[in-house]
């Protein structure tokens, strides 16, 4: 499977994945349109910072063992067994956040707006050539790699 | 090998999905006492007409059928001979198998209060079959009284504000959801639903009710003297494994059935999972469970580690918290609380020498995901330099560098 | 494996130039594009700001404001007001210099070769002397004294120079601008660190700054070099990397301010400097366009045939001139002189000088022009270059491309030698726009880029089109030396254009794209749009005319456009200019503009949706002026 393999040495804290992210899932938008202004703009990808240890790049692993989809109620968190992304069915799914509480990396989070769905990284499956986060990094601190399962 | 499983919620699927998986060609048979598929945890979404029977289904639409798997719908079993290797159903079937998963779960249980157990408007909130029963109540009742403020009563008292019911909620302990959180956090919630007009009774003991002629429970008498009308009564006063069938079996029961590490029962070839083994009554927990007895059918031995149950999310009113583990420390067990608040958030840790015992995050619970992780492997964050409150993954950040996985640096 | 630096260069509308390019083994802006194509989010938008130590700061969903309290609208408008405030610096600088240069040579009675312009701005100015160098110097006088002005002292020329209903408008919005190099200081002072906030004053600064660089920066730099230099005249010239001829220690000229070399261009051709280069081997002395002065020199190249070979191409194009090994020197007073020259300069062993120090290269000679020191300077610039000659030629590889480019681009064209060409008066051109032979008129002007497509791509692919809607374009700037070397400016180009504006040409046998010259002369569009609308009594906003710089690059293009909005023209870019991160910079250019100035902002980055768009407007207008 296709994951995004992560050199955390690399990374500046620029933020432009966060900015190619929120991009990517708002409708016909690019970088000179892309809504920053409202904190219902979502990244699904996020950069903490520590003043030790610098910046730390928090990417969805579309784990081989995903602890979100083995807490989901409602089926809208299910593993592609063909691609092995972790995908997430808004339709379905009934905001009861224990993926939220499961995931041991805290990845994922509730919609700021609504609080009815969360926001998954879907590994820009729709967009043809692959994540936008990873185009966007200046840095190539992260990449598209395969990887065996 | 042929595999029967009874039970079609959180673990008899996820066993199902985990056999398929790794051996396609096992024969499965599913018996289950539902028609539909559907998920206890969504039931208030049915109630309060947010969502029909199918979509509170937690399958796709084909499940059985793209799976090969033998669904026996809308039955229960009655006897197991593990002699013989087979279960005896309602309807007099025998349903051999080579090994056999116990997923059967829970029942709502109804206190002995007098008048209740006899009231016809009695329901408990536990499966579709509850729900489509309230759901008919519901027409043309106007009030509701939910006894038990824990998570399912609440569930259930906001689908009947959903439906314009007045609900009055009775619950024995001074505050509702108490196992889940503390007075704090809890008072939030109740704030709420008294927002939307429910009312609440709280510290306060059903003790007995009266009928009408037509059998149906009208007053409710309490401890304090008080007395509340209803037209439809839920009962959400916890519940009880469902084993009934196994009485004569001779597998090993107290409460609940009882297995080993690996969810074998004291019967070999025979295993359980879920609410029905009563030991971490959760939909993600019943899910590993499944998943891990699964693979044991088809020869391993993998144990079942990851217990630790003391976990909830709640979301109300679009109000959400996480809470886990021991939230509401008693006085000598000698914990540190340290608590920060702000106009949109409540947080509370509970530690003991660098330890996480327990967690509340009210309000803004995003990226929370790795409090459990911190508190079930007992992670000491004494040695960081950190303000506990500003811990994220970010601190025990470590790669796998041949898959990219992410792991713990501890 | 061959030498090239590498395959991964940008495309140009300029098939051969990239071509030319790619094959190059030193390395370019052309192929520094793919490693720079990854860019900040929070820059393009303009919503980054790095005055303070709390910073940098940047809007995201999750911080909206500043640490100071700035919202993504100040920000914005802070960045923007400063960047206009040094694209109008860049201006006046120019405009200073020239005006200085024109007194001293009139102070030194020095020659004076435009005769007509000598007249045209004294009698605009109400200069009543009949010694022409002392009308010079008191031309020169009235202009420096306007530029150093305060910022609260009106600058007077304005009234003289601005048409009037504009004028008007713009003493009604309290846009009058103070002393022009005043008011650039208070434009930086104003964007400094937690002081002004309110973006819709920026803006209006914005304008002001516009009417300051248009009118002194641009329009006066044209008309103080004709005195000096002579007027523009219409006639076919060579351009492209044709026009670099190897028999000659060749000089490529890049800056803005042609008043440099007034002295040195005719120096060059004296018989004792000619025989200077004969005894080292070559014919002579020749000066290689580039960039505006390039343009400058070519469009007074009627003056200039001896010294001038031609443009060979816009600031894009200069690495490539230089790369051809047959440059032996370059002279610089002022931008586009790429910091890429340097690296390619030291390869190839290429004499840099400055003639300004505002335009210092790292590996260059400075050498700032001291008009009193000019014949020693000149002679020492000479020798220097003859020195850099012999030390290279021979040794370094020539790479020539002698079929780029065309001989046949019609250039000189001005508001003077337009005129003169219709006969003395804008009527034949009126008629014809009034008849709808020629639908309207779009002054495409500014910078060339990389962006938008590639080199030129959008320009070109632009003006195509608008041709083809039999739309007129005039053109300014370092676009003028694209679409030239693409052969737009020939006029065989009528063949692209729309039946009506064919025929026109033809008969005419100008092409349907004419070139003004350099951004400067974006200046001069501004007069032939004035005295089009006095003749037909109208204020600007109403011609049928449209704006556009498609391809802007840098500060100084976006004090033209302020020019532009000022003037109430219909304004398309092909990107936005660092501003859409602030819904109130987007209200207030596409919206509010228009009741402001009669102005508007319009960003298409496709040539085919920005042309139908500026067509819609330009047909608009005819419709309310009733034809």
């Amino acid at each position: 499977m296709k994951r995004i393999i992560i050199d955390r040495e690399k990374c500046d804290g620029c933020l432009n994945c966060n900015v190619a992210c929120i991009s990517a899932h708002e409708e016909g938008s690019n970088f000179y349109t892309v809504n920053l202004g409202s904190v219902d703009s979502e990244t699904r990808n996020f950069i903490k910072f520590d003043a030790k240890t610098g910046y730390t790049p928090i990417f969805c692993r579309h784990c081989d063992e995903p602890e979100c989809v083995l807490s989901c109620m409602s089926g809208a968190m299910e593993k592609d067994l063909v691609t092995g992304h972790v995908k997430y069915d808004e339709s379905k799914c009934a905001a009861c956040y224990m993926c939220v509480m499961n995931c041991p990396y805290g990845v994922l989070k509730p919609d700021n707006k609504t609080r009815t769905k969360v926001i998954k990284c879907d590994f820009c499956e729709e967009k043809p050539d692959g994540p936008s986060c990873v185009k966007a990094c200046p840095k190539q601190a992260i990449e598209v790699k395969e990887i065996s399962r | 090998m042929k595999i029967v499983i009874i039970g079609a919620s959180a673990a008899g699927i996820s066993a199902a999905k985990t056999i398929k998986t790794s051996e396609p060609d096992t024969q499965i048979v599913i018996i289950s006492k539902e028609d539909h598929i559907h998920s206890r945890c969504m039931l208030h979404k049915y109630l309060g007409h947010e969502r029909d029977v199918k979509g509170i289904s937690f399958v796709h639409e084909n499940f059985f059928a793209e799976n090969n798997i033998t669904w026996l719908k809308n039955t229960t079993v009655v006897d197991l001979d593990t002699d013989k290797k087979f279960v005896r159903t309602n309807d007099n079937q025998a349903i051999y198998f080579d090994k056999l998963l116990i997923a059967t779960g829970a029942s709502y249980f109804i206190p002995p209060i007098p008048g209740l157990r006899e009231a016809k408007n009695v329901y408990g909130f536990r499966d579709l079959k509850d729900a489509q029963l309230l759901d008919s109540e519901c027409k043309t009742a106007k009030n509701a009284v939910v006894i038990g403020a824990g998570l399912v009563g609440m569930d259930a008292a906001v689908a009947l504000l959903e439906r314009g019911l007045k609900v009055t909620v009775i619950e024995m302990m001074n505050g509702i959801m108490g196992l889940q959180l503390d007075e704090k956090s809890s008072q939030a919630y109740q704030q709420l639903f008294e927002e939307h007009e429910a009312e609440f009774l709280l510290s306060d003991k059903v003790t007995s009710v009266d009928l009408d002629e037509a059998g149906k429970g009208k007053t409710i008498h309490l401890t304090s003297g008080k007395s509340v009308c209803a037209d439809v009564i839920v009962i959400a006063a916890g519940v009880r494994p469902s084993f009934d069938f196994v009485e004569r079996s001779g597998i090993a029961t107290k409460n609940a059935i009882l297995v080993g590490d690996d969810l074998q029962t004291n019967i070999k070839g025979i295993y359980a999972a879920g609410d029905v083994i009563g030991i971490s009554g959760i939909w993600p927990n019943a899910m590993k469970q499944g998943k891990i007895a699964a693979i044991n059918m088809l020869g391993e031995k993998l144990r079942y580690e990851d217990r630790y149950a003391l976990k909830n999310t709640t979301n109300f009113y679009g109000l959400t918290t996480l809470s886990l583990g021991n939230i509401n420390p008693k006085p000598e067990e000698n914990f540190d609380v340290l608590i920060r608040e702000d106009r949109n958030n409540y947080q509370k840790i509970v530690m003991k020498s660098g330890v996480i015992h327990g967690v509340i995050i009210q309000g803004n619970i995003n990226s929370t995901g790795f409090w459990q992780y911190l508190i079930k492997n007992k992670i000491d964050v004494s040695g960081m330099d950190k303000d506990v409150f500003d811990l994220s993954y970010a601190d025990f950040y470590k790669v796998d560098s041949n898959s990219g996985e992410y792991l713990y640096a501890i | 494996m061959n030498s090239n630096f590498n395959c991964k260069t940008c495309a140009s509308a300029d098939q051969k130039l990239e071509t030319f390019i790619s094959n190059l083994s030193q390395e370019t802006s052309h192929h520094r594009m793919e490693g720079q194509s990854v860019k900040c989010g929070f820059g393009l938008q303009g919503i980054c700001c790095r005055l303070c130590s709390n910073g940098p700061c940047r809007i995201t969903p999750n911080a909206q404001k500043g640490v100071c309290g700035a919202t993504a609208d100040t920000i914005v408008a802070r960045n923007f007001l400063r960047a206009v405030s040094a694209g109008s610096g860049c201006y006046i600088h120019i405009v200073e210099n020239t005006a200085r240069l024109l007194k001293k040579t009139a102070e030194s009675n020095g020659v004076l070769k435009g005769k007509q312009a000598l007249a045209k701005l004294a009698s605009l100015f109400e200069i009543d002397e009949s010694d022409e160098h002392i009308c010079a110097g008191k031309i020169a006088d009235m202009v420096l004294a306007d530029l150093y002005k305060p910022d609260n002292v009106k600058m007077e020329l304005v009234e003289k120079m601005a048409y009037k209903p504009r004028f008007d408008r713009w003493t009604e919005l309290g846009i009058l601008p103070g002393g022009a190099k005043s008011e650039v200081f208070t434009g930086v002072v104003k964007t400094s660190t937690n002081l002004n906030s309110d973006p819709v004053d920026m803006y209006l600064n914005c304008l002001k700054l516009g009417i300051s660089t248009g009118l002194y920066g641009l329009t006066l730099t044209n008309l103080l070099n004709d005195i000096m230099l002579g007027e523009p005249s219409i006639r076919l010239a060579s351009v492209g990397l044709r026009v670099i001829d190897t028999d000659y220690i060749n000089i490529m000229i890049t800056g803005h301010q042609h008043a440099m070399f007034a002295y040195l261009q005719d120096r060059l051709i004296e018989d004792d400097v000619i025989a200077k280069a004969k005894a080292v081997g070559a014919k002579g002395f020749k000066l290689v366009g580039c960039t505006c002065v390039g343009q400058d020199l070519q469009l007074r190249g009627e003056h200039y045939q001896k010294i001038f070979n031609g443009h060979a191409g816009n600031n894009f194009t200069s690495e490539a001139i230089l790369a051809t090994g047959a440059i032996d020197a370059v002279l610089s007073e002022f931008n586009c002189t790429l910091p890429g020259i340097e690296p390619i300069c030291d390869e190839l062993k290429i004499k840099q000088i400055c003639l300004d120090d505002v335009s210092k290269k790292a590996n260059a000679e400075m050498k700032p022009f001291v008009f009193e020191e000019k014949e020693n300077q000149s002679n020492e610039i000479i020798d220097s270059i003859i020195e850099s000659y012999q030390t290279r030629r021979g040794k370094i590889t020539l790479n020539m491309l002698p079929d780029h480019g065309n001989d046949d681009t019609l250039t000189g064209v001005s508001e003077g030698s337009l005129k003169s060409f219709l006969g003395g008066t804008w009527k034949p051109l009126i008629d014809l726009i009034v008849s709808g032979e020629i639908k309207g008129i779009a002054g495409i002007v500014g910078c060339s880029s990389l962006t938008a497509g590639g080199h030129d791509v959008l320009t070109v692919g632009l003006v195509k089109e608008l041709i083809a809607k039999d739309i007129l374009v005039l053109s300014a700037g370092c676009s003028s030396g694209g679409l030239e070397n693409v052969g737009l400016m020939s006029p065989s180009a009528a063949s692209l254009a729309g039946p009506k504006l064919r025929a026109v040409c033809e008969s005419l046998g100008i092409p349907p794209v004419l070139n003004f010259g350099p951004c400067l002369a974006i200046g001069r569009l501004e007069l032939v749009a004035t005295e089009l609308a006095e003749a037909i009594g109208i204020d600007l906003p109403q011609l049928p005319l449209v704006l556009s710089a498609p391809q802007w690059l840098e500060e100084q293009a976006l004090a033209d456009g302020a020019f532009g909005l000022a003037l109430g023209l219909p304004l398309h870019l092909g990107l936005p200019p660092f501003v859409t991160g602030s819904p109130v910079a987007v209200q207030v250019f596409t919206q509010d503009m228009l009741n402001l100035t009669g102005g508007q902002l319009i960003i298409d980055d496709n040539a085919q949706s920005a042309a139908n768009t500026l067509n819609g407007i330009i047909e608009q207008k005819r419709k309310e002026l009733n034809i």
